[in-house]
């Protein structure tokens, strides 16, 4: 058989954009499900990926990833290597394992939508290696914390964690199911592999696996290599999205698609990496600050990158840079306070040789969000933990909390004036919450207790055991029933209902 | 007597919470349902007065909060005088 290389016959055979005769395209590209009807047929043909790559080499490839990956856990499974690690690292992977696992497989939805209904031919072959690395990676990350169970427990979340109605999968759900599932193959190139993954992810991975190999956690390090580098891959497929899109006078809806979830993804990256790599990773293995992370990496390089294609900056540019400096810190504070809900060990990270790297790398978080700390830490010494703990529901906000940088109020503020304006009835929050208070306060269901949730051991620094008892959440503290979670479900599906209509109003 | 819930900060606090009252109950009482949750746990304890501020203008505390047009999961914010 002859071999002939592949620029011979790559194009040829991947060419499967067909005349068709029975059928329109409309048809066969439904605009809900595709989104690409902005651009004339014709002028998709022209969407090319830069990285190619055929199936026998990505067999190959993969194999040998998964190969290396499974026959390193095995090792590492028999040593002590997990056991010796740093508690607030367990917290990192935990915390990953839970809010990550299924999005990955949610997000083998989004990339076969764009393998059936991406408009050219170049694309659907891009996104069908992209539906196989993400079915692999929901497979592999919920593999390898079940395989932790003996020593962690909470492994399980990585698959159970979506099928709960906890309050930090929700915002992440709600966000996810937006822009995997939820979503046309056109937004679903932009948000998800322009946007979160060439934006966020991918750089996030890069870093994590570095953070993971320096702290000793070789099998979670070699894991996040293998996924990575899938992901270096198919986030390509935004780029000549993008390209086509502009080429064609679309720039301004390319714009407002990436501009939608850029903020959101951001929301909750901060959630979840800022806490990571500000207080959960041991200090010694500290390369950079969340912040540093960020403006290098994504400040830097994705905005040169989309402003290459002649895009603007998000027109909340500056409200993005301004919250770098505090937003993360805010969350950590509420995450800790909280943290009977959360399904993992939330470290405080705030001993004295933290705080003094908090100070170097945030001027100002002592007087910011050190004084909240030097509070908490007398309360822990005093062994007063119930009044480390929260005897009542913050406000969230789609639904990340509603969080104030240390007072100031200036956010929170400058929303608070732009819904001043409306209506108290037609304000979202007030919306939201009325229609569960009306079920959750009314005087009928009781009177909410005060009884301090169940006290912890180990509120401060990293001596937090990991236990079975973890997780108890403050609704149920409170007095509320699985109803409120029910109820929150509801909240986060009207809320995505509400955004898909704001969006089709744009449209 | 009815519940009335409402959206609350205490300033120099990062939170904002959900506080249940009565609207009955008086503007002092609301300020101090507020630092129960804040004051002694993030925000340190001082020894002055604490108000109660809503839409820009400073309550009276001895004022029914109820009477005070303060409806339901309107924002609040409490404060050391």
């Amino acid at each position: 058989m002859p071999q002939l290389s592949r620029s011979d016959w790559y194009d040829l055979a991947r060419d499967t954009n067909w005349a068709f005769r029975y059928v329109d395209e409309e048809e066969v590209f439904p605009e809900a499900l595709s989104g690409t009807s902005r651009v004339p047929a014709e002028a998709w043909l022209k969407w090319d990926e830069p990285y190619k790559v055929t199936y026998r080499e990505y067999v190959h490839n993969q194999v040998t990833k998964d190969t290396t990956t499974y026959s390193l856990k095995n090792a590492v499974s028999r040593s002590k290597l997990f056991d010796q690690l740093d508690p607030g690292w367990k917290s990192v992977i935990v915390a990953h394992y839970g809010a990550i696992s299924m999005p990955e497989y949610l997000a083998s939805i989004g990339e076969a939508r764009m393998g059936r209904f991406g408009r050219s031919a170049a694309w659907r072959n891009t996104a069908t290696f992209g539906t196989l690395d993400e079915i692999r990676h929901g497979q592999i990350q919920t593999f390898f914390p079940y395989g932790l169970l003996d020593k962690e427990p909470r492994g399980d979340w990585a698959l159970k964690a979506f099928h709960t109605n906890n309050w930090i999968i929700l915002a992440v759900r709600y966000l996810f199911d937006d822009m995997f599932v939820a979503n046309d193959a056109l937004s679903i190139a932009l948000q998800l592999t322009f946007t979160l993954e060439t934006g966020f992810t991918n750089l996030q991975f890069l870093g994590m696996a570095a953070d993971a190999i320096d702290v000793g956690d070789l099998e979670f390090g070699s894991l996040i290599s293998s996924i990575q580098t899938d992901e270096a891959r198919h986030a390509q497929q935004g780029e000549p999205t993008i390209k086509v899109l502009i080429d064609n006078g679309e720039k301004e809806w390319g714009q407002f698609l990436i501009d939608h979830m850029f903020w959101r993804s951001w929301r909750i990256f901060a959630l979840l990496t800022g806490l990571s790599m500000d207080y959960y990773t041991p200090l010694e293995s500290r390369r950079m600050s969340f912040k540093e992370f960020i403006e290098d990496w994504v400040v830097k390089q994705f905005a040169d990158q989309f402003r290459d294609y002649g895009l603007e900056f998000p027109w909340y540019w500056d409200e993005f840079i301004n919250e770098l400096t505090w937003y993360h810190h805010a969350i950590h504070l509420g995450v800790w306070n909280y943290r009977p809900t959360v399904w993992w060990n939330p470290d405080a990270g705030v001993s004295e040789a933290e705080r003094l790297w908090l100070e170097e790398k945030y001027p100002g978080w002592n007087r910011h969000f050190g004084r909240h700390w030097d509070v908490i830490t007398e309360n822990v010494r005093k062994g007063d933990i119930a009044a480390t703990l929260p005897e009542t529901l913050p406000i969230t906000c789609k639904p990340v909390p509603a969080a104030d940088r240390a007072g100031r109020g200036r956010a929170r503020r400058r929303t608070h004036r732009r819904h001043a304006a409306e209506p108290r009835a037609q304000r979202p929050q007030v919306r939201l919450l009325l229609r569960a208070l009306q079920v959750d306060l009314h005087p009928a269901a009781g009177p909410l207790r005060r009884t301090p949730v169940a006290d912890r051991p180990g509120a401060l620094g990293r001596d937090q055991p990991a236990g079975p008892g973890h997780g108890v959440g403050v609704l149920r503290a409170l007095g509320r029933g699985a109803g409120a979670g029910r109820r929150q479900l509801r909240m986060g599906r009207q809320q995505r209902d509400e955004g898909l209509n704001r969006w089709r109003c744009y449209r | 007597m009815a519940l009335l819930p409402l959206s609350a900060q205490f300033e120099g606090d990062v939170l904002e919470l959900l506080i249940p009252v009565d609207d009955e109950d008086t503007v002092e009482a609301v300020g101090a349902a507020i630092a129960h949750h804040v004051v002694g746990r993030r925000v340190a304890a001082q020894d002055v007065p604490i108000r109660l501020r809503h839409n820009g203008r400073v309550l009276d505390p001895q004022e029914r909060i109820g009477a005070a047009g303060v409806a339901p999961l309107d924002h609040v914010e409490a404060f050391y005088a």
